[in-house]
């Protein structure tokens, strides 16, 4: 990679809008006078899916994408892409975060565990390999500004506080860039974003719909004719029918309480029960979606 | 949410249905529905004809009348009309509703009475030991067709939707959540709605059609479905199980919603 | 539990009325406010008097697509609390023979008007007819009761559809009017009474959370709440327990199947109606019911004219069969003849009451041309010629 250039990851989820963002960031490099190469993927762009975006910067740029451990900084819109996309990042380098979370449909497959799977919000967590680290409520902050669809540009300020560029030109390529009508609250908001405060993780608590186990299968004997219909539709395989027709728990352990049995038995033969003991999950693992 | 036992007589149960029969799994859906609706208990009647899935108005806590064969549209008609405080909901089969009863169902449908009636469509008479019905597809296999059906199947909606239905809709007992749902639907629709559960009857359609057992039943009622407005097809319970070759599609969703007159009695007139 | 009414519309003393619309009064008078029907001949005015007034009290009337439909709304509503009816005729009743069944099968309360007219089939619609007696009492499959009731008058139609709810109410079981296209169609100057007294049904007095709601003594009727009342139970044409469940017990099934027969048979005295006319001295008994009573009654006056001792026995409760009362003339008489409108119905049951403690004669006739006096005398003169 020739001398001098740099590189930058802004990594969000499908409908964030990390595309526009990422071409707000390459058009304020640009009129910063700059040579920018900007490359971006996003399979999964409606809803939910992991988009991110490459810029590279410089003298001279000749790929786009920024080899792993480089970049000076991570913009991540939702805090699991912090954490995916972080060995980009060099040593000393920046992490941006917004402690938004958006829950991936991929971590529910197995349903006892996605909350575990799902990446407890940390600022520390980077502390090790020296990386500054900034976790901001950028919607929180948007919302207190009048639009919550202003917060990229939020996170676009704090982010700027790690780029060597003067404002002016961040704010012309806001100007230039953002739907018509929305300029005058996407610069406030950027100008926030220089200042925001280090937002507060929220302390761990119940949650009455959490999972921290297996549930409790009941099998009503008397009813249960030995369909076999529970048992062929459980995704974790939890029951079988043995040669006489008695149904039984094959797996108690892997119950993840969906349902299907219950639901699907035609003898009301099953009863699943929740686990006793509430799982203790953080209240911000919600499934709102940031805007 | 209430446990849906409570709505059963649990005193009568386990329920005579076949093991594998998918009809406790559409009242199970059904009775979801009212406990979502918060229906009023003692305000519930069921009306039933005579067939397999009649025989479920024995086992919920409702007042319940397990009627004539195919008769239970008029039963509910008269019901319906003497205690219009009362949701009267009729349970009745193929063979009950479309064969024998199949007069009284479409004058009700007519009349536009303040009804929800429940058709569960196995596609043959399962009560009687498997004999043709209304409704077997065309080269099935039951007890009076030995060498395959030689008679048109009846489209139950079409019919209904003919006859004067104000709510039609087909649901799959394969897919309870969606079931529910319209069946929530149809008892908060005023007037006449019908509702045609895709059944199965593993006992004697799937032995003698070679489909399989009630969850190979379900697969294969699953594969037939060509929702058009059904809100949910969550169809990944079944992946693993092994299917068989698709037959023609059924529409399912809500086919047919308007808004009429609702038929309670004949009306005044001067005093003579 | 009997008590005397005032009907909501009030009965105008004398008045000049069809026999179809003294049914209607009488039925209303005894507290019935749903009508479900179909039209046939010769017994439409039911309904289209039913129509016209039932909405006014509070009452409905449905035009259902068939007999079967329309028995079966009676039955709905009767459950629902409502005092219920329906009429029709020979062709129309063959087809609530099915629920006449259920309905005493499952302890129903309800009245069927039936308006007989010639049959077999269609036969004869606008002539009359007795064909349907034995129909009226075995027409469905199975053991069961039945309370059959023939007017012989239009003011006794008000009466005997009065009587017919109470019974119906009493004992919770169909029953049956039994009248002929002539006193459906005649109008007569009637006296109709300004109250009437009225029976309602027992209702529960258990929680409704213990209710069983087939429990009754082995003569008894149980209680019957309507549905949507508090108490929630099953209602089965299957052989039930007291529960209301279906059963395959044998001794349950047998029990049921005794109970419904003995809460009539051991209630006769409440059922059984005969009227006699002048039997005291009578060598020769007229046995004769609706229609065909009245011409009995003008023939035994002028059989006594000609100094024969001819009196008559008509039954107002066909069924059950008032056997004792026939047996009872019978000790007395020489001859009974039974006249009725078809080729020998209650004939044979006369003969079982009588049990050859008499000569039974028979005048059968099912041409659709009504019994008269003239006739049914030449065969009181030929009853007389063979007892001497």
């Amino acid at each position: 990679m020739p001398e001098g250039s740099r590189g930058l990851l802004l990594a969000g989820v499908g409908g964030q809008g990390v595309i526009l963002a990422s071409m707000i960031v390459a058009d304020a490099l640009m009129r910063a006078g700059h040579d920018v190469k900007q490359s971006e993927v996003h399979g999964m762009a409606q809803r939910g899916g992991s988009v991110f975006s490459h810029i590279r910067w410089g003298e001279r740029v000749d790929s786009p994408l920024v080899p792993l451990g480089s970049a000076e900084v991570l913009a991540a819109f939702e805090w699991a892409e912090a954490v995916r996309w972080v060995e980009y990042v060099r040593d000393g380098g920046a992490v941006v975060a917004d402690i938004r979370t958006i829950v991936p449909p991929g971590a529910c497959t197995d349903r006892r565990s996605w909350l575990r799977r799902y990446p407890g919000i940390d600022g520390e967590l980077f502390d090790s390999r020296h990386l500054k680290t900034r976790l901001i409520d950028a919607t929180a902050t948007a919302t207190d500004l009048g639009n919550v669809r202003a917060a990229n540009s939020v996170i676009l300020g704090t982010v700027a506080a790690f780029i060597d560029i003067d404002d002016v030109h961040w704010e012309a390529a806001i100007a230039d860039l953002v739907p018509a009508g929305t300029e005058k609250i996407n610069l406030a908001a950027f100008r926030a974003g220089r200042q925001v405060a280090e937002a507060r993780v929220p302390d761990a608590a119940q949650d009455p719909d959490g999972f921290s186990g297996p549930h409790e299968i009941e099998i009503r004997h008397d009813w249960c004719k030995g369909c076999d219909i529970c048992s062929r539709v459980c995704p974790e395989y939890c029951l079988a029918v043995d040669v006489d027709g008695k149904l039984t728990i094959v797996d108690p352990e892997a119950c993840t309480g969906c349902r299907l049995c219950e639901i699907l038995c035609p003898d009301f033969a099953i009863d699943i029960h929740a686990p006793r003991e509430l799982a203790v999950v953080g209240t911000n693992t919600t499934n709102e979606s940031s805007a | 949410m209430t446990d849906v036992k409570s709505y059963l007589r649990e005193w009568a149960m386990p329920h005579v249905l076949c093991p594998g029969c998918a009809h406790g799994i559409v009242l199970r859906s059904f009775l979801t529905a009212v406990d979502q609706l918060q229906l009023d208990q003692d305000k519930i009647a069921m009306v039933a004809g005579i067939g397999c899935s009649s025989r479920l108005a024995g086992y919920v806590d409702f007042c319940t009348l397990h009627g004539t064969h195919g008769r239970a549209p008029a039963f509910a008609t008269g019901l319906k009309l003497a205690r219009p405080d009362l949701n009267v909901v009729v349970v009745t089969g193929d063979g009950d509703a479309l064969a024998i009863g199949g007069n009284h169902l479409i004058h009700a449908a007519r009349r536009n009475i303040d009804i929800t009636v429940l058709l569960l469509n196995n596609s043959i008479y399962g009560m009687t030991g498997g004999q043709a019905a209304p409704t077997t597809p065309e080269g099935a296999i039951a007890s009076t067709t030995p060498a395959g059906n030689t008679e048109p199947n009846f489209d139950a909606c079409k019919l209904l939707i003919g006859a004067g239905a104000s709510f039609v809709a087909r649901v799959l007992a394969a897919n309870p959540m969606d079931m529910t749902k319209v069946m929530a639907d149809g008892l908060n629709h005023p007037g006449f709605s019908f509702i045609e559960v895709i059944s199965d009857c593993p006992e004697y359609f799937g032995r003698y059609n070679k489909v399989g057992g009630g969850a190979e039943m379900l697969t294969w009622m699953s594969v037939r479905d060509e929702g058009v407005s059904g809100p949910l097809s969550d169809k990944r319970f079944v992946n693993h199980i092994p299917s068989s070759a698709p037959p023609p599609g059924l529409a399912t969703g809500v086919l047919h919603n308007e808004l009429r007159p609702v038929f309670s009695g004949v009306r005044k007139v001067g005093r003579s | 539990m009997t008590e005397t009414r005032l009907p909501e519309i009030p009965l105008a003393q004398a008045q000049l009325i069809q026999g179809n619309e003294a049914c209607v009064k009488g039925a209303l008078a005894a507290g019935c406010r749903f009508y479900g029907g179909y039209p046939i001949t010769p017994s439409s005015e039911i309904a289209e008097h039913m129509v016209r007034l039932l909405p006014n009290i509070g009452g409905v009337f449905v035009q259902m697509e068939d007999e079967i439909a329309s028995l079966a709304s009676v039955v709905g509503a009767s459950l629902g609390g409502m005092k219920s009816m329906t009429a029709t005729s020979g062709p129309g009743f063959s087809l609530m023979q099915e629920h006449i069944g259920f309905a005493a099968m499952t302890e129903v309360p309800c009245v069927i008007v039936n308006v007989m007219r010639g049959g077999p089939s269609t036969g004869l619609p606008t002539s009359p007819s007795q064909g349907d007696v034995m129909q009226a009492r075995w027409g469905t499959h199975g053991d069961h009761p039945i309370i059959v009731l023939a007017p012989s008058s239009v003011g006794e139609v008000f009466h005997v559809t009065v009587k017919a709810f109470n019974l119906a109410e009493r004992f919770r079981t169909p029953v049956i009017v039994l009248y002929d296209e002539i006193i459906g169609h005649t109008r007569e100057s009637v006296v109709l009474p300004a109250t009437v007294d009225v029976i309602d049904r027992e209702q529960p007095h258990d929680d409704p959370d213990d209710f069983w709601p087939m429990v009754a003594p082995p003569d008894g009727t149980p209680p019957l709440p309507a549905f949507g009342d508090g108490y929630r139970f099953h209602v089965t044409g299957l052989a039930h327990d007291e529960r209301g469940f279906p059963t395959n017990d044998a001794q349950v099934a047998e029990a049921l199947v005794a109970r419904l027969h003995r809460k009539i048979e051991a209630h006769l005295d409440e059922i059984v109606e005969v009227d006699t006319y002048m039997l005291d001295d009578a060598d020769i008994a007229i046995f004769a019911y609706g229609i065909v009573g009245r011409s009995a009654r003008e023939a035994v006056e002028r059989a006594r004219d000609a100094g024969i001792k001819v009196g008559l026995i008509r039954p107002v409760t066909l069924w059950p069969f008032p056997a004792r009362e026939v047996a009872a003339v019978a000790s007395r008489v020489d001859t009974i003849l039974v006249a009725e409108m078809n080729l020998g119905q209650l004939i044979g049951e006369v003969e079982r009451a009588v049990a050859g403690n008499a000569e039974v004669l028979g005048y059968l006739k099912a041409d659709g041309e009504p019994i008269t006096p003239t006739t049914l005398l030449e065969e009181i003169l030929h009853a007389e010629k063979v007892r001497q």
